[in-house]
């Protein structure tokens, strides 16, 4: 495989990011797969942010050290970022940028330095559009045309005007010209063999994109990062398919909301992090007593408190398992890329919905904000099962909402559909809905509702597997590591181990199969983003399992496969 | 009203005390909707927790009984999700202005078409009796041995300064008033608060049967007094004391949150089919290439 990493950095409010969305357009357009990543500050100008793209001519599920081409926008990118170039690498910078410290840095060959904003004005365009110039100077080192980033440049400010286009157009071209002025025709990264249509997608995007297509009807949410894009993309699409997003004051409200709106039978969820989750595990409680479907996304970011606000960590899995107080049933799902979070979010509607419970998505700023291109959805995929709802005629008039049954599970009524009321209630109840206070009742309820655990259980998720079938080692994970772990495992295999790699998109109830994997003779190792070994207790907890070692990282910065071999250090396998 | 005597029948048995106001609200409660013809499933109340949020339990009715403080989302949700039920969120003075407080201002503010019923005793009844922020300065409770040092809440004014949409008051022990008002609420398109002084005969000894029949008059009979002028309105919402005023405050028709939404909610979400084929076009406008 091929690869190819571009990596433009600066402040906030640069334009790195505009820079970044015209290149991932294209690249894909062009043909390429792609993983791209964000890495930026909690501020809304200036400090140093990043956009990482890695191109390959085979799919590629995470990132990787080396750098390729270096655009700095700031000083700080090539003070960072020169230690990460590969021998072959370029840097293309503003000239403007540099300060004493990196003034001689571009003294050297492969340092390019492009005026992007000048380049924009001297062809009587705003300043904004020196991005333009910077696409069209990284586009250089890409193509040899420029026929598809104009085109990409068409689609995206299409809107704006055909005057802005051409002006776009322009300066892309004059950046593209610059390098190949300066840097010749130099060979091209490869291209896939085969290539058609894909879709490019960050997390952000494919978790409401599968709720959407699932069934969506009404999210309710309070802006959290990283969980803001969730929230603003229902805002932005939903409407198209009958979706309500209604900002709420805080996310007690948030979660209260979208469990009024399940409870009326409509398909309900909402998107925070660990902060506002923590503010939604009351009414957690409350959708486990009630017996409301809910789904809740939490993007997780590094804690505790405010932590490191736009990172990324997978710190909150036994808090999000946990969830509240008292006993209840649910369900914790953990994807680990855009493709496996688009269909999963429709399981974890029917999961909701069937077992009438509360299921928690965990996500994380780094799938949240990385894109990759996958292969067209296949709608016939998505399965909607509501589970048990009956009609007004066959509720009757004297609907038991809480009716025992031999699964735990008692049909839904949704209100107004029929002669007889829905009576649901977060306080302990009988079958009609009605408050009690009887011990025999409560117990009686509360194994009703307990029963529903158990079938949750067997219908878990499978593990992932990928790599060895008989391996001698074996790497585990959960949520956005699922890439780096499947890259790990490809390296090591490639260089004679026989390694699997077992990523878990459900967490909570763990799968019983996985209980062989854990008994099986050879080493584990446990890869996560906390601090504690989360996942590592939570399998203790329901497995006997003794890992060789673990791999964690706490730093705010997400896993790739280079971290985990760096830690492994041949200690994997003998061979 | 004879013609639906069984729709919204309440129950002999509660947990209430012998006496407590709750009584005259869920009989003043019944009567509105039988009044206004309803059947019990089109109605929904949202309860909190506290004795006020047991109401729902003893009359006819769909019932979503939610956590304390919480009523004011969750009916929200309820009423976007599906604007042909009928909601009415319970609750006492503790969960809606303390608890709540926050959705209390953002429910004014979004102006849900709801009617919201505060059951106001002044006093945290269900934990024995300690101070609300309802509570008359001086009242000597569990947790204020010295007396209440804080001004009461006061959700009247807090209502008109936010511009809500239907701002009332009434009385536990006046039926037909309470009945009256409740009516005038869920006509009302958009947030309709009615503040309900309520007689906790266990807990509170100050704000009692007595202490408001010798003080309460009706707006509503004040010739001259126009509930659509705001700052007599707002002026009216500090008169307590001497005299206490019971009746709507102040009434204006704003956009309703649903309103908001433009033709998205005219048939309620829950009625709306899944279309797969609007779904693939959403899908499709991602693919690349």
């Amino acid at each position: 495989m091929q690869t190819f990493n571009i990596k433009i950095g600066g402040e906030a409010g640069q334009g790195l990011v505009s820079i970044g969305n015209i290149l991932l357009r294209a690249i894909t357009q062009e043909g390429w797969h792609l993983f791209a990543h964000q890495d930026y500050e909690s501020r809304i100008r200036g400090g140093h942010n990043f956009f990482q793209i890695r191109l390959a001519n085979k799919p590629v599920a995470s990132w990787e050290n080396e750098i390729d081409v270096l655009v700095a926008l700031d000083e700080t990118t090539i003070i960072l970022g020169q230690g990460e170039l590969r021998s072959s690498g370029v840097v293309i910078y503003d000239p403007g940028v540099l300060g004493e410290k990196a003034k001689e840095l571009g003294n050297q060959p492969n340092y390019l330095g492009l005026p992007f904003g000048q380049i924009a004005e001297e062809l009587g365009q705003p300043k904004i559009v020196a991005n333009a110039a910077a696409a069209g100077a990284i586009w250089a080192l890409l193509s040899d045309d420029l026929i598809t980033l104009h085109q990409t440049l068409d689609v995206m400010f299409g809107s704006k005007g055909k005057k802005v286009v051409e002006g776009n157009q322009k300066v892309a071209t004059a950046g593209f010209d610059k390098v190949r002025e300066v840097m010749g025709s130099r060979s091209k990264p490869a291209k896939p063999e085969r290539q058609g249509e894909r879709l490019l997608l960050k997390g952000n995007d494919a978790l409401p994109l599968g709720a959407l297509s699932a069934g969506l009807k009404f999210m309710s949410a309070y802006p959290m990062t990283p969980a803001t894009g969730v929230t603003e993309f229902i805002a932005e699409y939903g409407r198209e398919v009958s979706a309500v997003m209604e900002q709420a004051e805080d996310e007690i409200s948030a979660i209260n909301m979208a469990i009024g709106a399940s409870y009326t039978g409509v398909r309900a969820m909402t998107a925070t992090s660990g902060g506002g989750f923590a503010l939604m595990t009351e009414a957690l409680s409350l959708a486990g007593s009630a017996e409301i479907p809910i789904v809740v996304i939490n993007a997780m970011r590094p804690g505790p408190s405010t932590g490191l606000p736009t990172r990324t960590e997978q710190g909150d899995l036994s808090f999000a398992v946990a969830m509240s107080f008292g006993d209840f049933p649910r369900a914790v799902f953990a994807p680990g890329d855009p493709e496996e979070a688009f269909y999963l979010m429709g399981e974890a509607f029917n999961v909701a919905e069937e077992y009438q419970m509360p299921v928690v998505v965990l996500s994380d700023q780094h799938l949240a904000d990385s894109y990759t291109t996958v292969p067209p959805f296949d709608l016939g995929r998505v399965k909607i099962k509501r589970g048990k709802v009956v009609s007004g005629a066959e509720a009757g008039p004297d609907y038991l909402r809480y009716a025992y049954t031999k699964d735990g599970i008692s049909p839904r009524l949704y209100p107004g559909f029929g002669d007889g009321v829905v009576v649901s209630a977060g306080d302990e109840h009988d079958e009609k809905g009605h408050l009690i206070e009887d011990g025999e009742t409560r117990q009686k309820m509360m194994e009703k509702r307990m029963t529903k655990q158990g079938l949750v259980e067997k219908r878990a998720m499978e593990p992932v597997l990928c790599g060895s079938e008989e391996p001698d080692a074996t790497l585990i994970g959960f949520g956005s590591t699922k890439g780096a772990i499947a890259e790990a495992v490809r390296a090591l295999n490639e260089g004679g181990c026989k390694v699997q790699g077992v990523h878990l998109p459900q967490v909570f109830p763990l799968p019983e199969s996985l209980d062989a994997i854990l008994q099986r003779p050879g080493r584990k190792f446990i890869v996560e983003g906390n601090y504690s070994g989360q996942l590592e207790a939570l399998l203790a907890s329901r497995f006997a399992v003794k890992p060789t070692g673990s791999i964690r990282r706490y730093d705010g910065r997400p896993i790739n496969a280079q971290y985990i071999l760096d830690r492994l250090r041949g200690g994997v396998c003998d061979g | 009203m004879a013609k639906n005597t069984a729709e919204f029948t309440v129950a002999d048995q509660t947990a209430w005390c012998p006496g407590c106001g709750n009584f005259g609200i869920i009989n003043a409660l019944s009567q509105a909707l039988e009044g206004l013809g309803l059947k019990k499933n089109q109605v929904l109340y949202v309860s909190g927790i506290g004795q006020a949020g047991k109401t729902p339990h003893y009359i006819h009715g769909n019932v979503l009984n939610t956590l304390h403080g919480r009523t004011l989302p969750t009916a929200t949700g309820a009423k976007l999700a599906n604007g042909d039920l009928h909601v009415i969120a319970v609750g006492g003075d503790g969960d809606g202005y303390a608890e709540g407080g926050n959705h209390f201002l953002h429910a004014l503010r979004k102006n849900i078409n709801i009617t919201y019923l505060v059951h106001d005793n002044q006093v945290f009844g269900l934990t024995k009796g300690q101070a609300s922020p309802r509570s008359d300065q001086g009242m000597v409770t569990g947790t204020t041995p010295q007396g209440v040092s804080l001004e009461a809440f006061n959700p009247l004014a807090t209502a008109i300064t936010l511009n809500g949409g239907f701002v009332a008051r009434s009385y536990a022990g006046d039926r037909d008033h309470l009945a009256r008002t409740i009516q005038a609420a869920i006509q009302h398109e958009g947030f309709a608060l009615i503040d309900i002084l309520q007689p906790c005969v266990t807990f509170n000894k100050i704000n009692t049967y007595q202490f408001y029949r010798s003080r309460i008059y009706d707006l509503d009979q004040e010739e001259g007094y126009d509930r659509r002028n705001r700052e007599a309105a707002w002026a009216r919402s500090f008169e307590w004391g001497g005299r206490i005023p019971i009746g709507i405050f102040y009434q204006v028709d704003r956009p309703t949150l649903a309103d908001t939404y433009g033709d998205l909610l005219k048939t309620p979400l829950v009625k709306q089919e899944y279309d797969k084929s609007v779904v693939a076009q959403l899908v499709d406008r991602f693919r690349i290439g």
